[in-house]
């Protein structure tokens, strides 16, 4: 056979063995971007967010209709939810981009394992999207809030989820992939960020909601939501959740107010964090110590306070370090007590430290860890006061 | 063609009559009184006794040179004591009277048409069967213009003619070297082409020049009009798209080629001078990039390759990720271009054809134009394929980007031969797509690359110096390198003399000696 008819021949081949099945055009696909899942008397509530292209373009103009779509479906199993919900859907629904998942503030306290399963396992689904818990709400209702300036809510969310994580400290972005290993982990307990919903909820479903200049419903992160296993068990306050966000080295940019020596107070921007956790063993018993490098920007200052002296500084350092401190150790309790799940990761490190001391403790962890001795050292270097020097407040009056 | 050329080989019986009258006879018949044969019968001798015949055709010969050098001398200034008998008068002419270049002598028929055709002159002498020929070649030939396929911000501005002679003096004009050797070929049975082939001896590999010469020598037809003709006659491959000879109508790009080692090629009657062995770097490379810097030329290179993937696969991939692979997209990009698709009643592949189709109408309407009905053809395409499409909603306007995209990106192209290759190659890669999406595509680019890497150009792999990979030669591939860099000939194409500047005159003596 010459090499043409051969080559003629595995083309035809390849178009029997595959042909066109998985074509699907781009108006034929209905593009879900937030996927809601709620648990309701032993059923699934699935609530998927898709949104209608011509409504998001900005070419035409729009016809006032809302730029995303819910659907809702029942069913005793996710899978059997999503495809149930084909018979109310126009097109096939496509989870490839998939924006983020948001967990009913029910289901989570019963438990996440099970409806984790299908969209960690099912090919559709991409594993790069975040997880979020509702906070005193369905994960439908969080989904049915239309929000301004981002027309799709899903990316709203997946935004202020990152900008406040970069730029405040509150929130923690957790991928679907980073969640499934984190369960699997008996070393370490899951954190995830909460969402609440702000203002009326019926409000927020209508058009009306973004049509003013001052939305009435807004979506909000409340903080970090604590697991024990895959069962929610409590919130940590603002305050907590930046705290944890140092002691997980999540820190990239945040701000801390800090009392000056005569009265008022000074605000720093803090710049670069790097946190450094080490475990030891002593005779048997795990320690941990936290190292916390900080470099730190003078941001406001609503005091008198003379920042061209060093003294100053050094005062505008130690201020802050105590502060970080305080609040972190002041977590570390609080979690050990209240909460008993090692959410910090000191068993990680500890396993690494010494695995074979870790194996002794393995088994009570979780109680050996109510006691552990955490020992905090902050250093904080400040650099810069900002395109000025001293402040207004400063200056005498009169001059 | 110089007269000297016209070797007057004829086996045939066609010797020229000693009468006349009898040999004017016979050319008249033969040329059917064609009217613009002329044939001017004059007498000189002392005694008249002696009558000639000059015979030229009208158009293709010098008239001023024709009665400055030879009525004039005829006529004029010959010595009419002369009176000896007529092989003597013969020589005279020959020798002494006619004042021209070239003059030489004819003894058949075959030999006289083909000077006459040729713009000579010639001449017969009454009971004489020996005739004269004399080089007053003139027809009017196009002058040295600009070249109009491939033009260059900075370089030489001339570009070759239909006239074969002034194209070989283009190109000995750059190269001064006696090794700058001609070998020519006259080829068609019925349109006598003269073919040129040019190479410096010594640089250029031999064997490539015996088996061009062959290869010319085995063509069998009636007649050569364009070096097209040629190319497709002498070229490797017969079935492959890809081009595997070069052609350029810029002398500078030619002489570059020639310095290298390659052969050049050319056919009278056209400007277009072919390069062989020609490589799939030199359609991508044009002559400016030697005479700008280094640095600017290999990141213009670096564009041309990204413009021919682009031009190739653009619409395919288009078509593979928007039917396929909706999940590689951003998300932002993916709600744009659902929101474009919403309303056009065809599925990707066929807009992209209908697209693509349409373009390539447009490309061809505009080109075969008359030059004065050329830019109604382009408002025409702007407005609808550009705009009214869109706005009937039959296509969407993300297509018409990818469209516009691919035909600019295949005007990057310095050579226009490997353009119309990627132009067809497009068509199959997008139904390939269409088919299996990405697979297909990389399915189709692999057929493509695989059969790229099959290819020869005499002897020379066409892919060289990527497949095989010459390190060497990178240096003028995919970029450039500094002119100090490039101080050694392309390895494929010259095996010996590889270094420029070398004295190759000295080293060939030696090696003479040796044997």
């Amino acid at each position: 056979m010459s090499k043409f008819k051969a080559i003629c021949l595995l083309m035809i081949l390849t178009v029997l063995l595959s042909g066109c099945w998985s074509k699907r055009e781009l108006n034929e696909l209905a593009i879900v971007v937030g996927l809601g899942i709620d648990k309701l008397d032993n059923e699934f509530e699935i609530t998927v967010q898709v949104v209608d292209p011509s409504e998001i373009s900005s070419k035409q103009p729009s016809t006032g209709r809302s730029p995303v779509i819910t659907y809702h479906s029942k069913g005793k199993t996710v899978f059997e939810a999503i495809r149930k919900m084909t018979t109310v859907t126009a097109r096939k629904l496509y989870f490839a981009h998939l924006q983020i998942v948001v967990l009913g503030d029910e289901l989570a306290k019963e438990g996440m394992n099970e409806p984790l399963d299908l969209i960690s396992r099912d090919h559709e689904f991409r594993n790069d999207f975040d997880v979020i818990v509702a906070h005193d709400a369905t994960a439908d209702e969080v989904l049915n809030v239309l929000t301004p300036i981002e027309k799709v809510p899903a990316n709203k969310m997946l935004n202020s989820l990152k900008t406040s994580e970069k730029t405040w400290g509150t929130t923690q972005s957790i991928k679907i992939d980073e969640l499934i290993n984190t369960l699997n982990d008996k070393e370490k307990s899951v954190v995830m960020s909460a969402i609440e919903i702000q203002g009326d909820k019926n409000i927020g479903e209508e058009q009306t909601n973004v049509k003013r200049s001052k939305s009435s419903t807004l979506l909000k992160y409340a903080g970090l939501a604590v697991f024990k296993e895959d069962k929610l068990i409590g919130l940590l306050t603002e305050e907590e959740s930046r705290s944890l966000g140092f002691l997980r080295d999540k820190i990239e940019n945040t701000i801390e107010i800090i009392a000056c020596p005569k009265g008022g107070t000074l605000s720093t921007e803090i710049t670069h964090s790097k946190t450094k956790i080490k475990g030891k063993f002593e005779k048997g018993v795990p320690k941990i110590n936290v190292l916390i490098d900080i470099d730190q920007n003078v941001g406001e200052v609503e005091c008198h306070i003379d920042l061209t002296k060093e003294k100053s500084i050094k005062y505008v350092s130690k201020k802050t370090e105590e502060l970080i401190k305080k609040r972190i150790e002041e977590t570390i309790h609080t979690v050990q007590q209240n909460y008993r799940v090692d959410i910090f990761g000191f068993g990680e490190v500890l396993h690494r430290t010494n695995p074979k001391e870790w194996k002794k403790i393995k088994k009570d962890w979780l109680t050996v860890f109510q006691e552990l001795p955490v020992k905090v050292e902050v250093h904080v270097n400040t650099q810069g006061t900002g395109t000025m020097e001293n402040s207004l407040v400063n200056k005498p009056k009169g001059e | 063609m110089s007269i000297s050329k016209i070797a007057d080989t004829s086996q045939n019986n066609d010797q020229l009559y000693s009468s006349l009258s009898q040999n004017l006879k016979m050319i008249k018949n033969t040329l059917g009184n064609s009217n613009d044969l002329v044939i001017r019968e004059i007498t000189i001798g002392k005694a008249e006794q002696f009558t000639l015949a000059i015979i030229y055709v009208d158009g293709l010969s010098d008239k001023i040179s024709i009665s400055n050098a030879v009525i004039d001398k005829l006529m004029l200034d010959i010595d009419d004591n002369n009176d000896a008998e007529i092989e003597k008068i013969i020589r005279y002419l020959r020798d002494s009277c006619l004042t021209v270049g070239d003059v030489n002598d004819i003894f058949h028929f075959s030999a006289l048409y083909n000077s006459i055709l040729n713009g000579n002159t010639v001449i017969l002498v009454d009971e004489s069967s020996t005739g004269i020929v004399t080089s007053t070649q003139g027809a009017k030939d196009r002058a040295v213009m600009e070249p109009s396929t491939e033009s260059v911000i900075r370089g030489p501005r001339e570009s070759f003619t239909e006239t074969l002679r002034t194209n070989t003096a283009l190109i000995r004009r750059k190269i001064k070297s006696p090794n700058l050797w001609i070998k020519s070929r006259i080829i068609g049975e019925v349109t006598k082409t003269e073919v040129a082939v040019m190479y410096l001896n010594g640089i250029a590999n031999e064997k490539i020049v015996a088996e061009i010469l062959s290869r010319l020598d085995r063509i069998n037809i009636d007649g050569i009009l364009e070096s097209g003709y040629i190319e497709d006659f002498i070229q490797d491959s017969k079935t492959t798209i890809f081009p595997t000879v070069y052609n350029s109508e810029r002398p500078d790009v030619i002489a570059g080629e020639i310095l290298d080692g390659k052969i050049a090629i050319l056919v009278d009657g056209t400007p277009f001078v072919l390069i062989v062995p020609a490589l799939f770097t030199s359609f991508l490379q044009s002559a400016e990039d030697y005479y700008q810097h280094w640095m600017i030329s290999s990141l213009v290179r670096l564009l041309r390759f990204f413009g021919i993937s682009l031009a190739l696969v653009a619409p395919s991939l288009y078509v593979a990720i928007t039917t396929f692979h909706q999940e590689m997209l951003p998300t932002p990009m993916l709600i744009s271009i659902a929101s474009q698709r919403e309303g056009v009643p065809f599925p990707a592949v066929v807009e992209a054809l209908i697209m693509e189709v349409a373009f390539e109408v447009l490309r061809e309407a505009g080109l075969r134009m008359p030059r004065t009905i050329g830019p109604a053809v382009s408002i025409v395409g702007t407005l609808v394929i550009g705009q009214a499409a869109v706005e009937a909603g039959i296509v969407s306007a993300v297509m018409v980007i990818i469209v516009a995209l691919t035909a600019i990106c295949s005007f990057l192209f310095p050579a226009y031969g490997l353009s119309n290759t990627v132009r067809a190659l497009r068509f199959p890669l997008m139904i390939v797509s269409a088919i299996v999406g990405l697979f297909g595509l990389m399915f189709g680019l692999m057929i493509i690359i695989l059969h790229l890497c099959s290819l020869r150009t005499f002897g020379v792999p066409y892919l060289s110096p990527f497949g095989p990979l010459i390190l060497q030669d990178q240096k003028d591939a995919l970029v450039l390198f500094p002119r100090r860099a490039l101080l050694t000939r392309p390895r494929l194409i010259s095996q010996k003399n590889t270094v420029r500047g070398q004295k190759y005159f000295n080293t060939k003596k030696r090696n003479q000696t040796k044997v």
